[in-house]
């Protein structure tokens, strides 16, 4: 388990403010940011390679003034850093006593898929192969806490999703707590159980999933977990505001939105693109929601077409299936209808 | 092919700017004969055991002394920082009686260091030992050099990476940033290794006898002629030579497991 109690650092003019949060023995935090959030910074904290303050708590001990060596952390870069003058069982191998590591190696190897390459040289791997060995060497230790810094970054797709399905099930075949930071918010899915959102050295936000997504708490959470549509407007509650949540509406310029609030004033309508239906003629829907707009622009994604609407002066993005484009017969300057249920759209 | 011709031109001038002196000499001395003789010679046999003896000796403790030296001015940064690196790469641009003058007014009889040193028999003028600090004292900035720029080549995310494989700091640089810095502090070992060897103006100064085999070319030609020198010299050279690039090919990387 990884327990961290108001953990601050700091590098250079960047501050991490405190971060608290919790990592049970078996699971998963993904820590989603941009570039520069604090979240390399954050790891380092906790693997004792940069000065801290706050508790430290790995597998159950305070290791808040333990040196790096001490802390019983794995881990894992994305440029791997192996050990260039050592081939790959010796990287794997690296800082076992001599008696524990040929079966240490091997297990490390087993449990990460890369037992075809110990006996490879470390400058003949691919970036794939780097990455399981990285992985293998940080726990072939058997570390309580396992951090991984964008292990999955820059890799062509078929090997990420190889190593994203291994890094699902690992904390729990280790037994090990694990952070795993990144800014690509498919690769933090992928894997979690729990998501923490960092922006700018501050933990803004964190719990399920599936929660953080639905629920941002901020503009810049809503866009970190891909929500496209982020309006900025006026909150109004619909009638007298109860207890929150209670139904209000968000005036954007010409254009009002109904969902669900817990405060009035000045804010934000976040909506999924995913969330956001579209049709030819103004139908009969439940949808609350029903505004009209001219497409600007399209843009193929995958099996999937991101539709850009003007909706008197704001823009919205849909996402809609290739067949549905088509059938839509969807293009710069048509006029199309947009359907948002209440319950998609979050005030902020 | 012409970015080839480009390359090559500049390169055969070097390698005929220092073939031609060194195998005018050879051939030379070859004419005059007594290269048997001067392999049979047991001064000539001393002087040149002598030279490597010191030559080695002096690399060796320069590579303790150096190496941590260098790792030191890599990683960290301390007041009057570029004072010290200065002063490390001064024996490389001062001229060398210079140098044994320096050594002789530290260590010499007369001075309280050097009357110190010869009372724990210690002595350095006119010893081996003598010979040792000045080698050492010309071919440190070698190996400094070479192992500071190594070990600022290297990443130093990876020994942290290795600390947070259960290795402390000390063993992090032992086995990571050292093995890694290999290459480039053979190349200043050996450096440092052939400037000792070639060293003739501090070591006169310091040690004129025991002679080495600078100093003995030296006297012999004082004493015989150019006759009387160049079978030696020539054996100097080729010795040289030989130990040079065999040391380069010591000095490759190798991947261990």
């Amino acid at each position: 388990m990884i327990v961290l109690d108001d953990v601050t650092a700091v590098r250079g003019d960047f501050v991490l403010e405190p971060v608290a949060l919790a990592v049970p023995a078996g699971a998963q935090l993904a820590l989603l940011g941009a570039s520069g959030a604090g979240k390399t910074t954050l790891l380092e904290a906790v693997a004792g390679l940069l000065p801290a303050r706050g508790r430290v708590c790995i597998g159950g001990r305070d290791v808040s003034r333990e040196p790096p060596e001490r802390r019983g952390v794995g881990l894992v870069t994305q440029d791997a850093l192996l050990f260039p003058h050592l081939d790959v069982a010796a990287n794997v191998g690296f800082g076992l006593p001599r008696a524990a590591r040929a079966p240490a190696v091997e297990a490390a190897a087993r449990l990460t898929g890369c037992t075809h390459l110990l006996a490879r040289r470390t400058p003949a791997l691919s970036g794939g192969e780097r990455r399981r060995v990285a992985l293998a060497r940080a726990v072939a230790r058997r570390p309580a806490a396992l951090l991984l810094d964008e292990p999955l970054a820059g890799l062509e797709t078929p090997v990420r999703r190889d190593i994203a399905a291994d890094l699902r099930t690992l904390a729990g075949r280790l037994g090990a707590a694990l952070i795993h930071v990144t800014h690509d918010l498919e690769a933090a899915l992928a894997t979690a159980d729990l998501l923490g959102v960092l922006d700018a050295g501050r933990l803004i936000q964190l719990g399920p999933p599936a929660e953080v997504c639905q629920h941002p708490v901020s503009p810049a959470v809503a866009a970190l977990v891909g929500t496209e549509n982020v309006i900025a407007g006026e909150i109004r509650a619909e009638g007298a505001a109860g207890a929150p949540p209670f139904p209000a509406r968000l005036r954007a310029g010409r254009i009002e939105l109904r969902g669900l609030a817990t405060r009035e004033g000045p804010g934000h309508a976040a909506l999924r693109a995913e969330d956001v239906t579209l049709a030819p003629a103004r139908t009969a829907s439940s949808a609350q929601n029903q505004l009209t707009g001219v497409v600007t622009d399209l843009a193929p994604s995958g099996p999937l077409v991101r539709v850009g609407l003007d909706v008197l002066g704001v823009r919205l993005v849909a996402l809609v299936t290739r067949e549905s484009a088509a059938a839509l017969g969807l293009a710069p300057g048509i006029t199309v209808y947009a359907h948002v249920k209440a319950a998609a759209v979050h005030f902020l | 092919m012409l970015s080839r011709l480009v390359l090559i031109g500049p390169a055969a001038a070097v390698v005929l700017l220092l073939a031609t002196p060194v195998a005018g000499l050879v051939a030379r001395a070859a004419g005059v004969g007594g290269l048997p003789a001067a392999l049979g010679d047991p001064a000539v046999r001393g002087a040149f055991a002598l030279t490597v003896a010191c030559a080695t000796a002096a690399t060796l403790v320069g590579a303790l002394l150096g190496v941590p030296t260098g790792y030191l001015l890599a990683r960290h940064d301390f007041p009057a920082k570029r004072w010290i690196e200065g002063l490390i790469e001064l024996p490389v641009v001062i001229p060398h009686p210079v140098a044994g003058i320096a050594i002789l007014l530290v260590c010499g009889r007369a001075t309280p260091l050097g009357a110190v040193l010869a009372r724990r028999g210690l002595a350095v003028v006119g010893t081996p030992l003598g010979i040792v600090t000045v080698m050492l004292f010309v071919g440190l900035p070698f190996v400094v050099t070479s192992a500071r720029e190594g070990f600022a080549l290297i990443d130093p995310r990876l020994e942290a990476m290795a600390r947070t494989l259960g290795v402390g700091p000390l063993g992090a640089a032992v086995r990571v940033a050292l093995p890694v810095a290999a290459r480039p502090i053979a190349a200043g070992a050996v450096l440092m290794w052939a400037r000792a060897v070639s060293e003739f103006g501090a070591i006169a100064i310091v040690s004129y006898n025991p002679q080495v085999a600078s100093v003995l070319v030296y006297d012999r030609f004082t004493s015989y002629g150019l006759a009387g020198a160049l079978p030696p010299a020539a054996l100097l050279v080729g010795l040289a030579l030989a130990v040079l690039v065999a040391l380069r090919g010591l000095a490759r990387p190798a991947v261990a497991r």
